[in-house]
């Protein structure tokens, strides 16, 4: 290939690394293994003592091996049916948040941009807090109204600040989050209403609002799973137009991105992602606005590395959360994250060099 | 307290009719209990109809189940239909009333778990717990190898966490009684799931025909009935009975006509709607949390009050009130006296066991 | 009056587009209050090295802008490398167009060669990203531009000056046949404005580079373009060699201000001698029209 009609000759360039910074592929397989042993921690530990021999055994067992069973039944429903589903969900739904705020923080070019932040939080907890004052149980495939009202309020709340923030006086960027503000505030007044309203079901509507994974099972895991997963994947193949964002929309319209579509699929792509991840587990935050800056911190914008990347940090993340809410007699996980995420965060912002140009 | 879709569009016939109404309804439940036996599956003997003076013999030595009661299938309050293989040796309770409950029908011995707040009786405090205010630990109710939870409604107990432990194949009993009427068939619904029909029916029906009578001698007394606030907290505003409450109910049948909040939704009632109302009787159910009757009689306003001139405020226990368990007619023997001191109630029978 | 006044070249465009690095043919550009571009025809050849000047509000900006098809004219066409641009995807444009934008804020921390790499999105597999091609355009591009003493660095720390010269290693890593700039030396010290200058022109003779930069700057755009095109109310109103079209009486009927010219097209005191006296400046001028 050319420059300007001088050939390159290309055996003889390498890339030149700066000293110290790790390989993002080497991260890569350090933050799975982190993952794996933080997945066994979790599945180990639980307010009934099970021996971690007896609990690898009963996974193995579970996954075809021939394990002699010394176990009681009691403990691998409790492995099987409680704890695996459960944190597995919260390895699924950390790493969808931490792609989905990855992907918002690329999108909007404001690093305290979070998976919640064009009104997702607001639409999903007035779509649960109407679920639970309706009285009518239905479940279907282990989903509750609650999750599927949760789910729904989360698109439709992007869907409208979408229509609303297009065209206006603003840049489409600035528009967007602007209406997504003043969405949100107006989903979380009605959510303030509907729990005013709410009487004895205010316990249930406050438990979602904190986030949870007690409900977690492997039917609503097969559910979300699929959307996270799946949704993220597909973020990660446009990884491209995130880079190109990362000058601006003028910027990556000059370098050969369509702006207006790939704006509208990230953010359709990262909604879905999200409102999966709340349906089935409640506002968890910080994982999603954190996990991302933890790993820009060390391999940079890129977003091809990025997206991978943060999606490993949150999954243990929020594994670990996860764990430390249950040892601590079930607190809601949201405030676990919170308590570590925000002194974390303060500090991370103390020690990022030059600040932030928004 | 009964959910707003539930309540029916009232006129307001007098206190006395309301009052009439409630016992009626409650003494006739009481015979109808105890005239068709609990187990509703024809394999199950007819139990006898055990006489209204005797019950604590009866309760005592429960008619042992035959074991072709087993499998039972029984519809709990909420409308599930709840298979329980076998009789259930390893029981746990998540709510203080079906813990009473529980104890009282000779099930006790096979409780093994209850919930952090569980009172009573005191063997039961013992017992380990698996629900806390913070919710339901199912995995220690997994770990326990329960093979029957007994949950209350209304969202008492995480309503995911039982989908849970139906899931796991668990058969969960869920009960919620937002009427005096409704405590009694509790009452035997639990017993039955238990495996003590007979107990249940028993204690049901000794409840009900008490509260006939105490309601009958309020009756034959004559006196008009006081106009009653039964205060559940005044810490910041004012939280009084709802109408068609549980507590409105148990004022009722206690011989009082209770001032309620005007809305069946609504639970506070603002000061000056109080004092409109004029209570003739306070009664303190919040007496546990520290609120005395020179307390309510210093507060800035209720000086005008009848109660309050008259010094008619009294405390009660509100566990025995607003518990929905084999210890109500207890609280409403309290209830009548806080009312009226001077009432001459029949005195109750020999102690119920484990109550 | 000279003798370097425009002559008006919409005839040429309809013949030769093919041949035209870029081409404006009647370009009319409205919003609902007013009128930015009316009927705009130009055409730059490939290899050209071509100044936009005008006051503000002429319109020059928004020429780019319909050049790299982010505005849609009312009516006429632009042309990119012969084909009309309303005809081509973003990524074909981005094929043919390098833009190097004024200034750009960074809302994350990014190394120099990070910021170059993204010069190299058009040409980037999609799904496995850069390869080794790719990172080797992104070295040579550094160098070209010369700026490898800022490898490792943090963008945002850099001066003015510097960021300046990294997006212009950005657009050249591009690698398109044209390179368009909106004001690149804005908010730049005199050192960096010359260097930004001198690059151009090197890109230009040595690469073959087409360059059409918009410059504020008369005196820059006259030392170091050999083609102005004056923009004013939204029309052509002279192209052709600075000699010729950066007149005294053109100045000040187009900018509003009365100037005196020193010296002659290539000369390297331009930019900093005082103004001589008028009729020497005039002398100059006459001396150096075509």
């Amino acid at each position: 290939m050319t420059i300007g009609g001088r050939s390159l000759a290309l055996s003889r360039v390498r890339l030149r690394r700066p000293a110290g910074a790790p390989r993002p592929a080497a991260l890569a397989l350090f933050g799975i293994a982190v993952l794996a042993t933080v997945v066994v921690l979790g599945v180990a530990a639980g307010s009934v003592a099970i021996a971690p021999g007896d609990t690898i055994g009963i996974v193995l067992r579970a996954l075809g091996l021939p394990v002699e069973r010394t176990w009681a039944a009691a403990a691998e429903t409790i492995v099987l049916e409680l704890r695996l589903p459960r944190v597995l969900t919260a390895l699924v739904v950390g790493a969808g948040l931490a792609v989905a705020g990855a992907t918002f923080q690329g999108l909007l070019r404001n690093p305290l941009a979070d998976p919640y932040v064009l009104g997702t939080a607001s639409g999903a907890a007035l779509g649960a807090a109407i679920a639970v004052l309706i009285p009518i149980r239905v479940a279907l495939l282990d989903l509750g109204l609650l999750n599927v009202l949760a789910f729904a309020g989360g698109l439709a709340a992007v869907a409208v600040v979408y229509r609303l923030g297009r065209g206006g006086p603003f840049a489409p960027l600035t528009g967007l989050l602007l209406t997504g503000y003043a969405v949100g505030s107006l989903l979380a007044a009605g959510l303030a209403m509907t729990m005013y309203l709410s009487g004895a079901n205010l316990r249930q509507i406050f438990a979602f609002l904190l986030g949870g994974l007690e409900g977690s099972s492997w039917l609503r895991l097969a559910i979300a799973a699929p959307l996270v997963v799946g949704g993220s994947i597909a973020i990660l193949a446009r990884a491209r137009a995130l880079n190109g964002l990362l000058l601006g929309e003028e910027a990556a319209a000059h370098l050969g991105v369509d702006v207006g579509r790939e704006r509208g699929i990230l953010l359709g792509l990262a909604t879905l992602v999200t409102a999966a991840a709340v349906a089935v587990s409640g506002l968890i935050g910080f994982v999603g606005l954190v996990a991302p800056h933890l790993v820009r911190l060390v391999v940079g914008p890129n977003a091809r590395h990025v997206l991978p990347l943060a999606a490993l940090l949150g999954a243990v993340l929020l594994v670990l959360a996860d764990l430390l809410a249950r040892l601590l007699g079930e607190i809601p996980v949201g405030v676990v994250t919170a308590v570590i995420g925000a002194p974390f965060f303060l500090a991370l912002l103390r020690s990022a060099r030059g600040g932030y140009e928004l | 307290m009964r959910p707003a879709s539930e309540v029916p569009v009232r006129l307001t016939p007098s206190r006395a009719t309301r009052a009439a109404r409630s016992i009626a309804t409650v003494a006739l439940l009481g015979l109808l209990v105890s005239a068709c036996g609990a187990a509703p599956t024809p394999a199950a003997a007819p139990t006898p109809t055990a006489p209204p003076t005797a019950t604590a013999a009866a309760a005592a030595t429960p008619v042992p189940s035959p074991a072709a009661a087993y499998p039972l299938t029984l519809t709990d309050d909420e409308g599930a239909a709840v298979t329980i293989p076998a009789r259930p040796e390893r029981i746990v309770s998540l709510t203080p009333a079906t813990t009473e409950i529980l104890f009282a029908v000779g099930a006790g011995p096979r409780v093994i778990a209850t919930t952090d707040f569980d009172d009573y009786p005191p063997e039961a405090v013992a017992l380990p717990d698996v629900a806390s205010f913070q919710g339901v630990d199912v995995e220690k109710i997994v770990g326990l190898e329960a093979d029957l939870v007994v949950a209350g409604g209304n969202k008492f107990n995480s309503p995911d966490a039982l989908t849970k432990l139906r899931g796991l194949g668990i058969p969960v009993l869920v009960v919620y009684a937002p009427d005096v009427a409704t405590v009694l068939k509790d009452i035997e619904l639990v017993a039955t799931a238990a495996g003590e029909p007979a107990a249940g029916a028993a204690l049901a029906e000794r409840m009900g025909a008490e509260i006939g009578t105490i309601g009958d001698a309020i009756a034959a007394a004559g006196r008009p009935r006081p106009r009653v606030f039964y205060e559940l907290d005044a810490t910041k505003e004012i939280y009084g009975p709802a109408d068609n409450s549980f507590v409105a109910e148990m004022i009722e049948l206690a011989g009082g006509d209770p001032i309620t909040t005007g809305s069946s939704t609504v639970f506070s009632i603002p000061l000056e709607t109080l004092l409109a109302a004029d209570p003739q009787v306070i009664v303190l159910g919040d007496a546990a949390y520290g609120t005395t009757a020179e307390i309510v009689a210093a507060r800035p306003g209720w000086g005008g009050m009848t109660a309050v001139e008259g010094g008619a405020i009294r405390p009660v226990n509100d566990v025995v009130v607003t518990r929905p368990g084999p210890r109500l007619v207890d609280g409403l023997r309290a209830l009548a006296l806080a009312i009226d001191p001077a009432a001459s109630l029949p005195s109750p029978p020999s102690p119920a066991p484990g109550g | 009056m000279t003798a370097g006044v425009a002559r008006p070249i919409s005839g040429l465009v309809p013949s030769i587009p093919s041949a035209a690095q870029a081409a404006f043919e009647d370009v009319v550009v409205a919003y609902r209050e007013r009128t930015v571009l009316r009927g705009v025809s130009l055409a730059i050849a490939p290899g050209e090295r071509v100044a936009l000047a005008g006051p503000n509000g002429a319109g020059k900006s928004t020429l780019l802008r319909v050049l790299a098809g982010l505005v849609v004219p009312r009516s006429g066409r632009a042309f990119l490398g012969g084909d009309p641009v309303d005809s081509l995807d973003r990524p074909a444009i981005a094929r043919r167009l390098a833009a190097v934008p004024g200034q750009v804020t960074f809302p994350f921390s990014a190394r120099v060669e990070e910021v170059v790499a993204l010069g190299r999105l058009p040409h980037e597999d999609p799904f496995r990203g850069p390869r080794v091609a790719d990172r080797a355009a992104v070295d040579a591009a550094m160098s070209r531009v010369g700026i490898d003493r800022l490898r490792g660095r943090d963008a945002r720390e850099l001066s003015l000056g510097e960021r300046q010269l990294v997006l212009v290693a950005l657009a050249v890593a591009q690698a398109a046949p044209l390179l368009v700039l909106d004001e690149p030396t804005a908010h730049l010290d005199l050192r960096h404005q010359v260097a930004v200058m001198e690059l151009l022109a090197d890109l230009n003779a040595r690469d073959g580079t087409t360059i059409l930069a918009v410059l504020h700057d008369l005196t820059l755009a006259r030392h170091f373009f050999p083609r102005l095109v004056v923009l004013d109310g939204g029309r052509v109103v002279a192209d052709g060699p600075p000699s010729a079209v950066l007149t005294r009486e053109r100045v000040r009927s187009v900018f509003g201000v009365d100037v005196a010219l020193t010296g002659g097209p290539g000369s390297v005191a331009d930019a900093a001698t005082p103004a001589a006296g008028p009729a020497a400046a005039d002398a100059a001028v006459t001396a150096g029209a075509r």
